[in-house]
């Protein structure tokens, strides 16, 4: 395994994750493709500080610092998309349409 | 530690509200608003007194000089408006869209939130400015979606989760990437790296990652879909705050990056940076000539307003960052102006153009504040608006883009067309029915527009304030 194997892996778990976004009807589902996104850059960081820094210690906390941030995104979102079922009693984007303009 | 002394100070003003509400049981009295608006203006006197001519390093990390000095003072008194403006959001019968609850738990979002912008600013590594940006975002979706009974705020909030968290994906995307090319987490490495090997394909893929996600975060022109409804949404306050506050945030992140790590490849990003500028203010200014709703209409102004201060970024550094500062000074009297008028027209009709009707015969000094306001915006001369803008364009065509400062300014007239129409709906067109609810204004709306509208003559009739800000910036 070489960092390229591991770029790639990242920039294709990327790639599934905004494909994700863009076509994902569920609010859950839009959640945890961003959730690929984030993991994917963890895995940039991780093969970064292993394959190729001189500070190798930064990139290896790098992802602990995103998980805990990203729990804390995640925290709320899931916050905002429950207020948003109690308000409309279904979790589908298409939903999301009432501003405009 | 003198320097670190705004940071503190926040802190502990947050969680002493946070704790005093525990203490006295969730009361909606107006202690909580008292003790924000006093301790933020305390801020800023106190940020006022710090010595500007100074550089300090914390923790290796942290630096404070006067330019971060100096965007601190936007942020703290951007939040000093939020707090005077969403007074009257708190109290029944202040707003038609409903009474906002939690009182205390608003003023103390806003002041962490103004801690992570501290954060960006001061940042001295990737993990800093990635720490402190979530901060300061993260906030922001609470606070948009703050009228949970409401329809609009929720799927306002839902909206800008679910871009914000993926530009944060994207984000860190290229953090990763730039750290790889440079080895480590300083800027310093980085600029090395920029330096040494310009041509380095994860340089270039680093750099576009993080374009694309500050873009969302300051509303450029391919990522800017959100901006309106986000706007159109959330609780007036949350609009102003988010308008000023988060936009300069992503301002001062993407000067502080253009600048520091990345000036080596200046030559490289002018013609980006130029391009983004011209679709930005092209898109705000065509988006706002078809709005009649006020907040969607301030949303596709800021986004021209945006795209202006990107043209800036052409320029040389010292000329970028003071013109910039001064500008966003500037722009920031004269949202929270326009804010004001529109929380006090929400009181009891819609937020609407039309709503703004019979307001120079019923109401002829707020109708001249915002006049003032929309000339100060589109860059009437003996205003604070003008000499913004001037220094703006004044920072392009010193690097010779004359092409491009000629189209900004075609584009300021658009602008001023849309901008005057505010003012027809004032001044010229009647009203179909006579209105019986009167704008009521308290002392505290009364000072805060005296404030701003002074802000904004001044700023441009005396030169001291632009030419304090250049010598910071020296």
């Amino acid at each position: 395994m070489t960092l390229s194997h591991c770029v790639i892996l990242s920039l294709i778990l990327c790639a599934i994750g905004v494909y994700g976004v863009l076509t994902r009807r569920n609010l859950i589902g839009i959640l945890l493709s961003v959730e690929v996104i984030l993991n994917g850059a963890n895995i940039n960081f991780a093969a970064f500080a292993h394959f190729r820094a001189v500070d190798s210690v930064a990139g290896a906390i790098f992802p602990i610092f995103v998980m805990a941030v990203s729990a804390c995104e995640m925290a709320v979102a899931l916050a905002i998309i429950i207020s948003m079922y109690r308000r409309k009693r279904r979790l589908d984007v298409y939903n999301l349409e009432e501003l405009h303009g | 530690m003198n320097l670190l002394l705004p940071e503190f100070f926040l802190l502990f003003l947050t969680f002493f509200i946070l704790s005093l509400d525990l203490w006295r049981n969730k009361s909606q009295s107006a202690l909580s608003f008292h003790l924000s608006w006093g301790g933020l203006l305390a801020l800023f006197v106190l940020l006022l007194a710090l010595p500007y001519d100074q550089e300090q390093v914390y923790f290796g990390g942290y630096t404070v000089n006067g330019t971060a000095l100096l965007f601190k003072q936007i942020f703290v008194l951007s939040a000093l408006f939020t707090v005077l403006l969403s007074r009257p959001y708190f109290t029944p019968g202040g707003n038609r869209r409903g009474t906002l609850k939690y009182r205390s738990e608003f003023y103390c979002i806003i002041l962490l939130c103004t801690f992570g912008m501290f954060a960006v600013v001061s940042a001295k590594d990737l993990l800093t400015v990635f720490i402190g940006m979530e901060l300061a975002t993260i906030p922001l979706y609470i606070l948009s979606g703050y009228q949970k009974e409401d329809a609009f705020s929720v799927e306002a909030s839902t909206k800008y989760i679910i871009m914000g968290s993926l530009s944060t994906g994207l984000l860190l995307f290229g953090y990763s990437f730039l750290y790889g090319c440079a080895g480590s987490l300083g800027f310093d490495a980085i600029a090395a790296v920029a330096q040494s090997s310009q041509d380095e394909p994860l340089l270039k893929l680093g750099v576009l990652f993080v374009f694309a996600a500050i873009g969302f975060k300051l509303t450029l022109f391919p990522f800017h879909m959100w901006a309106p409804d986000v706007y159109d949404g959330s609780p007036t306050p949350v609009t102003a705050f988010i308008s000023v506050s988060s936009k300069s945030v992503a301002i001062a992140f993407l000067l502080i990056l253009v600048y520091g790590p990345l000036a080596p490849m200046h030559g490289y990003l002018q013609p980006i940076l130029l391009i983004l500028a011209a679709a930005t203010m092209t898109v705000g200014n065509l988006g706002a000539l078809r709005q009649l709703k006020l907040r969607r209409f301030m949303a596709y102004s800021s986004i021209a307003q945006a795209g202006y201060i990107i043209m800036a970024m052409a320029g040389t550094s010292e000329a970028a960052w003071s013109s910039i500062i001064y500008y966003l000074f500037v722009y920031a009297a004269a949202n929270y102006a326009l804010f004001f008028i529109i929380s006090l027209i929400g009181r009891h009709g819609n937020e609407e153009f039309k709503s703004l009707q019979g307001m120079g015969k019923q109401h002829p000094v707020l109708a001249a504040v915002l006049l003032l306001t929309l000339f100060s915006l589109g860059g009437i001369p003996p205003l604070a608006g003008f000499m913004g803008k001037f220094l703006l364009f004044a920072a392009a065509a010193e690097q010779g883009f004359y092409a491009m400062v000629v189209f900004a300014a075609l584009n300021s007239t658009i602008s001023l067309y849309y901008y005057l129409l505010l003012a027809k709906e004032a001044y010229i067109i009647k009203p179909f029915a006579v209105k019986n609810n009167l704008l009521q204004t308290d002392i505290v709306q009364k000072v805060s527009l005296m404030v701003l509208t002074s802000a904004m003559i001044f700023f441009g009739l005396l030169p001291v304030f632009s030419n304090a800000i250049r010598a910071t910036v020296h």
